[in-house]
């Protein structure tokens, strides 16, 4: 896997310390080196229910930590406009419905008149076409006379990210130059678990959080939308002892969901070591 | 279409875009025209045209359902295909933006000062369990607000621009009002349907009062905007405090009453000890008579104390206040003394109360036997045993022989052997005095069962853990009430995977906070969500009673 400097950066901004991703290029930019993350929002179509979920995205830790290596990451940029800018954007915005009302009242006419074209066709068939084309011109003409669309009938859009500021190159090296994520002292990846992930990524894996199985990592062999994982990875340091019962637990807790557990342990040369755990049963 | 003869080439267009937007999902980026931007603003967000904004109307409201997942990935062309196919479903589901006409969407704005959203429009249904009223307006409080726009149903504007999701996000969640944290539990709760409000610990009432059964009347609306301001007792604050407190101590005056009528009207100082540390029954019954203003005065300084004491949870141990049992066979003395001063509020005095008179009045009366009976009890009186008939009593030379003769029979025969009663260590129990199974068993059991609560009123409050969330469940939502939603079905405490295991102190700190309502931990890892709980159990002890 290359770690050269990708030619897109994607935005991420900081909800309450959290790195989030909003724009759906930054997502497809972001899926296409492998990373998965985690949808946290209500999807659009269907907001009341948790199955399927949409934007933002949520980054792991180790995610962010790797974009930020590879200068893929930039910081979102926001805010609050002021004074001129705020009144230019609001005399925009006022422009911009106004437009979006005459257009739609536009179609709104033309599909009402198809409506009722379809309505006088298929109930005429057997009329001739001398007295069709009359009694439609008739009706025509007096829905274009009486025909108004309604302001509450306006169809606006909710948007789910921002419209900002876009991330041209040149704009992002202002970015990055001025405006880093977090700062300095906020850097708080894990480097063991960083490593492991690091690693494994290189591998070809794809890798999301596994808190509810009782590891670090879900190691999927290929796109998590179409495969099941392998594996739960758990990040032991060389060093640190684990208790019997700790690794019979862990076991257990594999075995019951048809996963391999996989105890990894980074090295100091970059290599990092991983030990296997499968329940085989008595011999 | 029919009419081509009539504007031709505009309709065409359009025509032919809603064709293309009705057949084919729109997943291009669209960019505006920028003709009158400056350089430096070059939006390329996801704005639809007005076209597609108009298409929207018709646009499916199901989700494709997802298909089995394969085991491995081979190279082959089949897989690629799939993979491909739910991608592309993927990208088109998320890309999709939220359009709503605009007689459908609440318009709303955003006070950052207040940290509260106000409604301009009126509320829709939301508003049976979401929102609150304050000065003849409607508010929601953020993190509803957020909620409300994800299902847009909700347009919340700041300096007259309407604010996308990301800037609800990031101006709505933060640590002084709902973490993302605790946003992502309340999102998840309220999309399978439950009703979700803040936790307040200060308007938990104290276990004596539930157990009083008295009625809450809460004002959540100026609770809550009042809490937006300082924690430290303003003026303002510490007088609508006061307002409530009046209130419900005119409750519980008028519970008290009740009970008062039924039972003891003159005995003061039996109910005082009842009533300390929450409300003084005493004052309120002598002052029932006359007018109600002149007690609530001095009362409510240290009310106001007692309230706050209460607060921070130094509850009273009403376990170890003693009440005295007026019926017993003991002897009891004909005049309780008065009670501890420092259970009753400073201006009162109580005396000695002379209790002869009331026991006369309970019930002592000896058991009337039948002439069968009687005639039963003097058999057994003639049948008595003359200890003088007894030759070894005989035998005894002195009184000092006799009580030795005595200790000997009682040993053997009452089962009280000397080698095991005469010395420093004696068994647990005596087996000649009467005692239940159960009793017994408590007695010699070495390990004691306890239960969650037990101790909980020592322990401070801790930061660490703290309820968010009070969860009622969805069928209640036809007939729910804001200002009375009764008890709630659980209540949410929000922690993530990285953090700690709660320990014992923090979950009985957690209970007795809680009342007799389960606290669910919700523990939230990057967007999954699991719910655990703890259980007061008591192991079964094997008695027939």
């Amino acid at each position: 896997m290359d770690n050269r400097p990708s030619s897109h950066a994607v935005g991420v901004s900081l909800c309450d310390s959290a790195p989030l991703l909003w724009r759906v290029e930054d997502l497809r930019t972001v899926r296409s080196q492998g990373l998965v993350g985690a949808l946290l929002g209500s999807l659009p179509r269907t907001p009341r229910q948790n199955v399927r979920l949409g934007r933002p995205l949520l980054l792991l830790e180790e995610e962010e930590t790797l974009l930020r290596e590879r200068q893929a990451a930039a910081a979102g940029y926001q805010q609050d406009g002021r004074g001129a800018e705020l009144r230019l954007q609001v005399q925009q915005h006022q422009e911009d419905q106004q437009r979006s009302y005459e257009e739609q009242s536009v179609l709104a006419l033309e599909d009402r008149k198809s409506a009722l074209l379809r309505a006088m066709t298929s109930s005429h068939t057997e009329s001739g076409a001398g007295a069709l084309d009359g009694a439609l011109r008739g009706r025509l003409e007096a829905l274009d006379r009486s025909f108004t669309f309604p302001c509450s009938a306006l169809a606006v859009q909710l948007s789910t990210a921002r419209a900002g500021l876009s991330y041209c190159p040149e704009a992002r090296s202002i970015l990055r130059a001025d405006r880093p994520i977090r700062g300095r002292d906020e850097l708080s990846c894990d480097t063991g678990r960083y490593q492991v992930f690091t690693d494994l990524r290189g591998r070809g894996f794809y890798l999301t959080s596994a808190g509810k199985f009782g590891g670090d990592f879900l190691v999927y062999p290929g796109d998590p939308l179409r495969f099941h994982a392998h594996f739960i990875a758990i990040c032991v340091s060389k060093n640190e002892s684990v208790g019997l019962l700790d690794l019979l637990s862990v076991a257990r807790l594999g075995s019951n969901v048809k996963k391999t557990v996989l105890l990894c342990s980074p090295g100091p040369d970059g290599r990092v070591l991983y030990t296997s755990l499968q329940w085989s049963g008595m011999v | 279409m029919a009419d081509q003869n009539k504007k031709e080439p505009e309709l065409k267009f359009y025509n032919e875009i809603l064709t293309m937007i009705h057949s084919v999902h729109v997943t291009a980026v669209c960019s505006y025209p920028t003709s009158n931007h400056t350089a430096s603003f070059v939006s390329l967000g996801r704005i639809s045209s007005p076209s597609e904004l108009f298409a929207a109307r018709s646009r499916s409201h199901k989700i494709p359902v997802r298909g089995q997942k394969d085991f491995f990935p081979d190279d082959s062309d089949e897989q690629r295909r799939r993979l491909e196919q739910s991608l592309t479903e993927h990208w088109s589901l998320i890309s999709e933006e939220r359009v709503e006409k605009l007689g459908n969407l609440v318009k709303a704005t955003w006070i950052p000062s207040e940290q509260i959203v106000e409604l301009q429009s009126p509320a829709g249904k939301f508003w049976q369990t979401m929102g609150f009223s304050a000065t003849a307006k409607q508010f929601l409080l953020p993190e509803e607000a957020l909620y409300l726009m994800e299902c847009g149903d909700l347009q919340v504007l700041h300096q007259d621009l309407p604010l996308s999701i990301q800037d609800g996000y990031e101006k709505f969640l933060s640590s002084s009002t709902v973490s993302l944290l605790q946003y992502q539990v309340f999102g998840h709760l309220k999309r399978l349907g439950y009703v979700v409000h803040r936790f307040d610990p200060s308007s938990q009432p104290s276990s004596y009062a539930r157990q009083l059964n008295l009625p809450q009347s809460r004002d959540r609306a100026e609770k809550r905007v009042k809490r937006k301001r300082s924690d430290s007792p303003s003026t303002t604050s510490s007088h609508t405090e006061a307002q409530e407190e009046s209130d419900r101590m005119e409750d519980k005056r008028g519970g008290h009453e009740g009970e008062d009528d039924e039972k003891l009207p003159e005995s003061h100082p039996v109910t005082s000890p009842e009533t300390s540390g929450t409300h003084n029954a005493a004052a309120s019954s002598a002052g029932a008579g006359g007018g109600g203003t002149w007690w609530m005065a001095d009362v409510l300084g240290d009310q106001s104390d007692h309230q706050r004491a209460s607060g921070s949870s130094s509850h009273r141990d009403f376990s170890s206040i003693l009440f005295p049992d007026l019926g017993s066979r003991e002897h009891l003395p004909s005049c309780l003394a008065s009670p501890d001063p420092s259970l009753l509020p400073g201006s009162l005095a109580v005396g000695v109360c002379d209790v002869s008179h009331w026991r006369r009045r309970i019930n002592l009366r000896e058991v009337k036997m039948s002439p069968k009976e009687q005639e039963r009890e003097e058999a057994r009186w003639k049948r008595r045993w003359d200890v003088n008939k007894d030759r070894q009593v005989r035998q005894c030379r002195n009184w000092a022989e006799y009580r030795e003769l005595l200790a000997r029979r009682g040993g053997r025969r009452e089962g009280r052997p000397a080698h095991l009663w005469n010395r420093e260590v004696t068994p647990l129990h005596d087996p000649r005095q009467p005692i239940p199974t159960g009793q017994l068993l408590d007695k010699i059991s070495v390990i004691e069962s306890t239960h969650l609560l037990e101790g909980a009123s020592r322990l401070k409050d801790s930061d660490d853990w703290r309820i968010c969330f009070n969860v009622y469940q969805p069928d209640s939502v036809a007939d729910f009430k804001k200002s009375n939603p009764g008890k709630p079905y659980s209540r949410m405490c929000v922690c993530s995977f990285g953090g700690l295991v709660p320990d014992l102190r923090a979950i009985k700190q957690l209970a007795l906070q809680s009342g007799d309502v389960p606290v669910v931990f919700a523990v939230v890892d990057h967007g999954d969500i699991s719910f655990y709980t703890f259980k007061d159990f008591q192991l079964p002890t094997d008695v027939i009673p």
